[in-house]
């Protein structure tokens, strides 16, 4: 039997597979493969590009024999397949589909490679075909001694923002992961916002991708991880993100884009849902500038690494339910003096402008509408997630939804535009809102 | 499918057959399921009509046992630099011992092949390694090309090739990584 490492290295479109077929009157035919991939150890998906002698055979005889090469060792490989069906939407058409573009791109083929099918084979016996080799190289990271490492660490966080900053550091120090972002889930949007990133210009935080857009945005739709060795502009995010988000209402007008801080040039890319009770929590996303830099182990590791912080995350919801009564405000502390700085909220989108500064917009925008009104009706300083859960005037879209992650939005984008409120963490699921000047609000009218 | 009973390979796609292309056989069995093996080299023999096939005898055991019973062959050839490829069948495939020349032109493949991988990013190493055999472990596989099909991907792959019209119906796309 083949290792399963070396039949997913095979299949991943370095080198074509070679199918050979056979007609109902025993005639053979013999074509190449494009890309396949490795669904379980029972079955693989081959690309179905064309409808050509090969598709017309085995509607007549399913029986498929495939030839492979590994991509580093040289050693050749046989799969003995029986067609089954061909799929033409889901997870595995979609990840088929992105790398596709990919290897297109790569091989000069972009406009004739295109994805009409992802066709399942049942694997009925496979070969090791007889031959010399070359040794493997060994891969600079140890992605198992790196996940390790990297998990130990991640159930100490004590809340959302650490963990996520344990996160992308371990992937960091232990993968030699440079670029790294991770992106939470507004489901009653269907776009995904960046909370946390590393390796970029600017963090991005506070940007969003529609649901289905690019990588990301199909892993989070098919909750699939998409791996991609040679990035193609079709997926790439960049101009084209832009010039949507002009197109598209006064929800998400220029002026409340954050862009997202993606490279301009990459070469490979992986994006990694983070798996919630439903829907996905979030997508992790690493990209590199390096053609075929992430592996099947590391997107076997982020996988890993990625359910460990779905699942963290979850705890800390749960966390939330049990949690202390919030606390009564503490004493009214000192009002700041100076000039007023005068805070607008658009109802429309909930964007938050402080003076003539974008700040932020929707739950998290909500979140600190509603902080700064008691604020400055109330005097108070001291909050608690609960609390906020609880609000009616946050309006977050469910009781699930994860509050956590609008929370380290919202703390982030403070702390990155020096705003003069700003919030500081005071105990589990609490936090101290420090206001720097006089605040005057004022509510914008929807449409304003 | 329009079949010949022989195709005379003209002297343009003589050179594409017998030159650094990725070369790869299949056949068949009784009960229909396909054998496949990679070629080491092509050999053509205009007088006879003949192309000459030579495969790693370990390496091709189930195709020549299918090939060997039923004569049916497809060949794939293909350029890996231009995807260009053209896919040969016959109906006479038969087993036949090494001739003058066949060594010489198997060593000859493999130079070739090497050059045109290595320009593409793979090692002369990889290559070599792939085409590793010893010479007494070679077998020769010839078959009377019967249908010559243009398989250079895209909506025209499958088009029948009349082999005098063959040099302007295969399209020559740009110098990139392709079929190995």
């Amino acid at each position: 039997m083949i290792p399963v490492r070396a039949l997913r290295d095979c299949l991943d479109g370095v080198i074509p597979g070679v199918v050979s077929t056979c007609a109902a009157d025993g005639t053979p035919n013999v074509a190449y493969m494009s890309q396949g991939q490795y669904l379980d150890e029972g079955h693989v998906a081959l690309s179905y590009q064309f409808f050509n002698r090969t598709h017309q055979n085995l509607l007549a005889n399913p029986r498929v024999t495939l030839g492979l090469i590994h991509p580093q060792t040289a050693q050749q490989y046989r799969l003995h397949l029986v067609y089954e069906r061909t799929e033409t939407r889901g997870p595995v058409f979609e990840s088929m589909k992105a790398k596709l573009a990919g290897i297109a791109s790569h091989t000069g083929m972009s406009g004739v490679f295109r994805l009409l099918g992802s066709d399942i084979y049942r694997i009925e016996g496979a070969e090791v075909v007889p031959g010399s080799t070359l040794p493997a190289p060994s891969p600079a990271v140890d992605p198992l001694l790196a996940l390790r490492t990297c998990m130990e660490r991640l159930p100490t966080s004590p809340d959302a923002e650490s963990l996520l900053d344990a996160l992308l550091d371990g992937l960091q120090a232990h993968f030699a992961i440079e670029q790294a972002l991770v992106m939470m889930l507004d489901p009653r949007r269907d776009r995904l916002y960046t909370v946390a990133s590393r390796g970029y210009a600017t963090s991005g935080v506070g940007s969003e991708i529609p649901v289905g857009d690019g990588v990301i945005g199909v892993a989070a739709r098919e909750r699939t991880p998409i791996r991609i060795s040679h990035v193609t502009s079709e997926y790439a995010y960049g101009l084209a993100m832009r010039e949507g988000a002009e197109r598209q209402g006064m929800g998400d007008r220029l002026e409340t884009e954050i862009p997202f801080p993606g490279l301009a040039a990459p070469g490979s890319q992986l994006a990694v849902p983070i798996p919630g009770a439903h829907e996905p929590l979030g997508v992790l996303f690493v990209e590199s500038p390096t053609e075929m830099r992430f592996t099947h182990a590391d997107e076997d590791a982020l996988v890993a690494l990625a359910t460990q912080v779905g699942g963290l995350f979850r705890l800390f919801l749960a966390e939330l339910e049990l949690g202390d009564e919030a606390q009564p405000g503490a004493a009214r502390e000192t009002r700041p003096e100076g000039p007023p700085l005068r805070v607008r909220h658009y109802a429309a989108n909930d964007s938050v402008f402080m003076g003539d500064d974008y700040l932020i917009k929707g739950v998290a925008g909500n979140i600190l509408w509603t902080l700064l009104q008691d604020h400055l009706a109330l005097g108070r300083t001291q909050f608690s997630n609960r609390e906020l859960r609880a609000d009616p005037r946050v309006r977050l879209p469910d009781q699930s939804d994860n509050l956590e992650a609008r929370l380290v939005l919202l703390h982030r984008r403070l702390a990155e535009r020096g705003a003069c409120v700003q919030m500081e963490k005071t105990g589990r699921g609490r936090f101290r809102l420090r206001v720097d000047r006089p605040l005057e609000l004022e509510d914008m009218d929807a449409g304003a | 499918m329009p079949t010949h009973p022989s195709l005379i390979l003209g002297p343009e796609l003589t050179r594409f057959v017998t030159g650094g292309v990725s070369i790869n056989a299949g056949s068949a069995s009784a009960a229909g399921v396909p054998s496949l093996c990679r070629a080491f080299g092509c050999r053509v023999d205009s007088a006879a009509g003949r192309l000459r096939l030579f495969f790693a005898g370990p390496q091709a055991v189930d195709l020549v046992r299918d090939a060997g019973r039923s004569g049916a062959l497809a060949v794939v050839f293909s350029e890996p630099s231009t995807h260009r490829t053209i896919q040969v069948k016959g109906q006479d495939a038969r087993i036949e011992p090494l001739a003058d020349g066949d060594l010489a032109c198997v060593t000859a493949y493999r130079a070739a092949f090497a050059q045109s991988l290595v320009f593409l990013g793979f090692t002369e190493a990889m290559v070599r390694t792939l085409l590793d055999c010893p010479d007494e472990a070679l077998v020769a596989v010839a078959f009377t090309p019967s249908v010559l099909f243009n398989a250079t991907p895209g909506a025209q792959a499958g088009t029948p090739l009349a082999p005098a019209l063959i040099p302007s119906l295969i399209p020559t796309p740009p110098l990139t990584p392709g079929a190995v």
